[in-house]
């Protein structure tokens, strides 16, 4: 028995210790565009090893400066606090923007209403405001039914800290484990409202301008569209920029036009090329 | 000293052999310790760091970075509403089925519904599940009612998942009974009905309500039907179509993203806890049960 466990013990010791030549780690947002980026790059080049974590943007930092990651996978862009870490340890970070996340909101074609306030949003999403009546008179005395997304996901994160404001979501809002499920929701429930990473958006549904704007590619790479923001991935650069290596490869293939094509894949907006 | 050679070569297979079937007879239990223990040590963190608030609290915000709390107080709920929902249905309709088969089918009928119910309950739950969400949750449009995902039609799926595995049970249950007790209480004069209801049913009660249990039992720990279909919000229910998020859905939901080692996480790996104690206790309280009717 004990022998047994130790060669166990042994092989899992050795599957740690060989994985992994090259680690990211960070925000769950950035995290599907990543996967998806590293499902190619392991055609391309079948040697290279990545291992990907999703634990949120602090985290990718945290391990940036530990030296446990190559690179830092962010929904946001670097905090005071850590670059006063930065230049105290004397490190130095770069970013690469590699997409935009857009979010939209949606709601059942038959829904009169075109425009929402970050206001109403936000009533509508603590629990303040309960029917549609409330939104605009002309509209039917029915209750909101509101979807969110898993409170995981990076869309629930950008939502969460753009919308909610630090407020706490109301619990009555109806969790679903997919987009796409999501959107066929909105489609077939005519008091439902939603949001969504703004690639996954079809002709099911109807987009609903914010604030009086309209979520598109250009208004979303310029953040005219509130419910915007760049993702970033962060690479050490302390020892000089990485020229060569597994590292550069992977940025290299990401600002490609095939990975920017992954980037909207991933439900997103990508920087460049557009 | 050759025969001492051959006795050590001996007692080596010996040992070996021995030690490879106790190996193997005890795996059961070495995985059930093993899995127990990991859980336990798992949801410490969250006993230590939340403590009280995971009972007493409803609100379920483990994401939240300002002011994260940790209430399963509303998924507990959530879980046993469902499960005593579905138990209302699902306990009646088994035992229905089971007391026409033992009683009343004829063989051609018995084949048939046997069939039918060992085919049904091969259906894996993720196709219910998709059933109850594509086809059955839109109709509730139609009674006016906007909330599609809710406990009625979880439960209603639940209740499909179920009712071969109850009915299965309970008719074993039935079918367990001395044939001498029927023919008895027929011979004395009563109706098909009677006999079957009071007297053979009486006498397979410790078998039923085995079923019963091991019913309950399956329908709590059930994920992927409620998953889909329950809503996912984790709120106290006030009427059949309210939403709720269930604490199997919940941990299904939420493991796959969770930071390894963190509250929420913790959390998590206590709901699957309270989860398992509960299958424990209806285990025991199975096992009790025929014990206890062992001389019927």
């Amino acid at each position: 028995m004990r022998k047994a466990l130790l060669v166990l013990l042994m092989i899992a010791v050795a599957l740690i210790g060989f994985a992994g030549t090259m680690a990211i780690k960070g925000s769950n947002t950035v995290f599907p565009v990543s996967q998806l980026w590293i499902e190619e790059l392991k055609e391309m080049y079948p040697d290279i090893e990545i291992t990907l974590e999703g634990a949120g943007s602090t985290t990718g930092f945290t391990a940036l400066f530990n030296g446990t990651a190559d690179i830092a996978n962010t929904s946001r862009w670097i905090k005071d606090k850590e670059l006063d870490r930065m230049n105290e340890e004397g490190k130095f970070f770069i970013p690469f923007v590699v997409g935009y996340d857009g979010i939209a909101i949606v709601v059942n074609k038959d829904n009169q209403l075109d425009n929402i306030t970050v206001e109403q949003l936000k009533g509508i999403y603590t629990g303040k405001i309960t029917r549609w009546s409330q939104l605009n008179p002309n509209l039917p005395n029915q209750p909101i039914i509101f979807y969110t997304r898993n409170t995981a996901s990076g869309t629930y994160e950008t939502f969460e800290g753009k919308i909610l404001n630090g407020e706490r979501m109301d619990p009555r809002a109806r969790m679903v484990e997919s987009t796409q499920l999501e959107i066929d929701s909105i489609a077939q429930n005519p008091y439902a409202i939603a949001y969504t990473g703004y690639g996954y958006v079809n002709d099911k549904v109807k987009v609903l301008t914010l604030e009086g704007i309209m979520p598109s590619i250009e208004t979303i790479l310029t953040s005219e569209y509130y419910l915007s923001r760049p993702l970033f991935m962060w690479v050490d650069a302390t020892d000089g920029f990485p020229e060569t290596g597994d590292v550069k490869r992977y940025i290299t293939f990401g600002l490609s036009k095939r990975g920017q094509e992954l980037v909207d894949q991933a439900g997103y907006v990508g920087a460049y090329g557009k | 000293m050759d025969g001492e050679k051959k006795l050590t070569a001996r007692t080596l297979k010996y040992h070996l052999n021995t030690t490879l079937i106790n190996t193997i007879a005890f795996s059961g239990i070495i995985i059930l310790v093993i899995l127990t223990s990991f859980i336990i040590n798992e949801s410490i963190p969250a006993l230590t760091n939340v403590g009280a608030e995971l009972f007493t609290s409803v609100y379920w915000y483990p994401t939240n970075s300002f002011d994260p709390e940790f209430g399963i107080l509303a998924m507990l709920v959530g879980s046993l509403y469902i499960t005593g929902l579905t138990a209302l249905f699902v306990l009646p309709l088994g035992y229905i089925i089971a007391f026409f088969l033992f009683e009343y089918a004829s063989a051609s009928e018995v084949r048939v519904i046997k069939s039918a119910i060992d085919l049904l309950s091969g259906v894996p739950s993720v196709i219910i599940g998709a059933f109850m969400l594509v086809y059955v949750a839109p109709l509730s449009f139609k009674l006016n009612i906007y909330t599609p995902e809710n406990i009625l039609i979880a439960s209603l799926g639940l209740t499909i998942l179920s009712l071969p595995y109850t009915a299965s049970l309970m008719q074993e249950a039935m079918q367990s009974v001395d044939r001498s007790l029927k023919e008895g209480a027929l011979a004395l004069g009563s109706t098909r009905l009677t006999a079957g209801f009071k007297v053979v049913s009486r006498a397979a009660i410790s078998g039923i309500l085995n079923a019963v249990i091991l019913t309950v039992n399956r329908i709590i720990g059930e994920t992927m039907v409620v998953l889909m279909v329950s809503g996912g919000a984790a709120i106290i229910p006030r009427s059949l179509f309210d939403p709720v998020k269930p604490l199997t859905a919940t941990i299904a939901s939420e493991m796959g993203e969770v930071a390894t080692g963190s509250v929420h996480y913790s959390v998590l790996f206590f709901c699957g806890l309270i989860l398992l104690v509960f299958s424990f206790l209806l285990t025991i309280s199975a096992r009790l049960i025929i014990s206890k009717n062992k001389h019927v």
